[in-house]
Formats: structure tokens, sequence, C-alpha cells
């Protein structure tokens, strides 16, 4: 039954499928979103823009490291450890994605339905 | 919902951020407070110099003040392209514009067009500053560098009918954007007192998210 409605809402929505789950989540989508715009950012920076925790950066960060979307450089500046934070190719092409379907998403919603 | 807009907005803030510390506004006051002594006592290695110390400055105090902060970030690189291209076509538009002027009295003539300009040199050196200012605040999307040319063309428009010294123009200008810079400067380390050393990790990361 599940699996006849899951079809039947792909029918109606055939961009729902293709949403990046990784990305969709809230707080993977803030902190893409912020890489996306700047050319790379490290932890403290991101923890000031996202309003995340520490825990909770770190774990999403290493979630979207193992996924390939996220760089992690680790580098020395004025002889402490830094560590900065890049978004991929990979990981650009799947924001830019995601953005067009969830785009796509929108548009094949009704604009209004009857007797509402 | 428009993503691109909203994409644009978390752009604006990341930058607005990361130059909400005054320092930029520091640098650009003491540059033009630079041309002050320059014009009262020729001078003319003064702008030169203060720029090199300038920059080297800034650059010291980002890393001490902004940084241990708030984190860093880098710009993205359509951004700081736009900032480079900017700063290159100011010096080369400058250079050329000095050379033609030193040809130019050095031929002996005066065409009409340098005379013109000698004439109305206050309002087009607070044009020249308010464009330079409205260059800034596009690459580095800072909205205050609109507020800043604003002033200067203002204040060199209403310095065109007042006949004060050129000077006296160029250190209120420099003066007044120099204390706004302090003024954020202060604000800015008041809203994000440094972190114990004990409460950072290895990577400069905080124990605790900082209270605004």
């Amino acid at each position: 039954m599940a699996v006849k409605d899951n079809e039947a809402r792909d029918d109606e929505f055939p961009s729902i499928p293709k949403i990046d789950r990784l990305i969709h989540e809230p707080a993977r989508l803030t902190i893409v979103a912020h890489l996306f715009v700047v050319e790379s950012a490290d932890f403290l920076f991101l923890q000031h823009q996202t309003g995340l925790t520490w825990g909770n950066l770190s774990s999403h960060i290493s979630k979207l490291e193992a996924a390939g979307y996220v760089e992690v450089i680790k580098e020395f500046i004025d002889r402490k450890p830094h560590t900065a934070l890049r978004l991929t190719n990979k990981g650009r092409s799947a924001f830019k994605e995601y953005r067009q379907n969830m785009k796509q998403v929108f548009e094949e919603l009704p604009s209004s339905r009857k007797g509402v | 919902m428009d993503v691109k807009v909203n994409l644009k907005e978390i752009e604006r803030k990341a930058y607005t951020s990361y130059h909400q510390d005054g320092l930029i506004d520091v640098f650009a006051g003491f540059i033009i407070l630079s041309f002050g002594p320059w014009l009262m006592t020729d001078m003319a290695w003064m702008p030169a110099v203060m720029w090199i110390v300038g920059v080297s400055a800034y650059t010291a105090a980002k890393r001490a003040f902004t940084i241990p902060r708030i984190g860093f970030v880098k710009l993205a690189q359509h951004r700081a392209k736009a900032l480079y291209y900017i700063a290159v076509m100011g010096f080369s538009l400058s250079a050329l514009l000095g050379a033609v002027v030193f040809m130019e009295v050095e031929g002996g003539s005066l065409p009409l067009w340098l005379l013109l300009a000698s004439e109305y040199h206050m309002p087009i050196i607070g044009l020249s500053l308010a464009a330079s200012f409205c260059a800034v605040g596009y690459a580095l999307r800072i909205r205050r560098m609109y507020a800043y040319a604003l002033l200067a063309t203002i204040m060199f428009a209403v310095g065109y009918f007042l006949y004060y010294p050129l000077q006296y123009y160029v250190i209120l200008l420099g003066t007044l954007i120099l204390l706004s810079g302090l003024a954020l400067l202060v604000h800015f380390i008041r809203d994000y007192p440094l972190r114990t050393p004990g409460s950072m990790g290895d990577d400069g990361s905080e124990g605790q998210r900082s209270q605004r």
C-alpha cells in the first residue's frame, strides 16, 4: 500500500525522488549554502554564520566530507593549526542540482485548489 | 521562495559580518587622512608610505582582532577578481591621468579640459572618492561604503562653494571615516569577546558558541 502511495506521489511530483537528501537536511543545507557563496571558511566562521553548535557542525561536516561534497583543509597559520572548509566541485554541482530540483518541485505544485 | 535572493542575502551577511570589525574603515580613513599632510607640507611620499604601513597594519589587525573572534573566510573568486580589477583600473587610471596632466603642464599649454578640471577640482575629487567607495562597497558587499560615498560627494560639493583649502576637507573626511571605523571596532570587540585558550579546540574551534 505504502509502495503504491509512493509510486502515485512520484507520478504526481516526478522531481521529488531527485532531491538530494544529504543536502535537504536543514543544518546541512545551511552549511552548504554558506560554503557555496565563499571560496572557503573555517569552523569558527561557519559556527557564527549558521548558529550551529561545535558538535553539530562537526558531525554534519563529517557527513558532507564523506559524500565528497566538502573538503577539509588542515593548515598552519602563524604556526597555529587551522582548519578550513571548502565546497568541492562535486558539492557545488550537487547544490546547484538540488536548487534546480527544488524549484521544479515547487513549479509542479498546483497553484490553487478548488474549494480551498 | 526565491532561492537566488536567499543566496545573495547569505553572501551579503557573510561578508558584512567579516567586515563588521570596522578595520577597513580605519584603513580607508587612515589613507585619506595621509593625503592631508601631503597637501599641507608637500610631502609627496607620505601617501605611498602610509599605504604600505596601512596594508601591513590592516593585515596584522585582521589577524589579531577579527579571525580569533569570528573566524576566517576567503572571498568567492568572482568577488576577489572584481576587487583586483577595480584596484588595477583605479591605479591605471590615476597613473594615466597623472602622466597626461604632467605632459600637458610640462608642454606649457593648458588645454580647456585641464582648466575646467582645475576649476572644478573639488567636485571631481569628491566624485572620484565616491566612485572608489562604491566600487569597494560593491566588491565586498559593505553597505556603509555607499554612505561614505555620499558623505564624500556632499562634503566636496559643499567645499566647492565654501573656498576653504582642499586639505581641510580631506583631513575632515579621513577623520570621520577613521572615527567611524574605530567606533565599529570597539563595538565588535565588545560583541565578540575572545575565548579563553581552554575553551578553544586545536583548530581554533570554540567549546561553546558565543552569545550575542
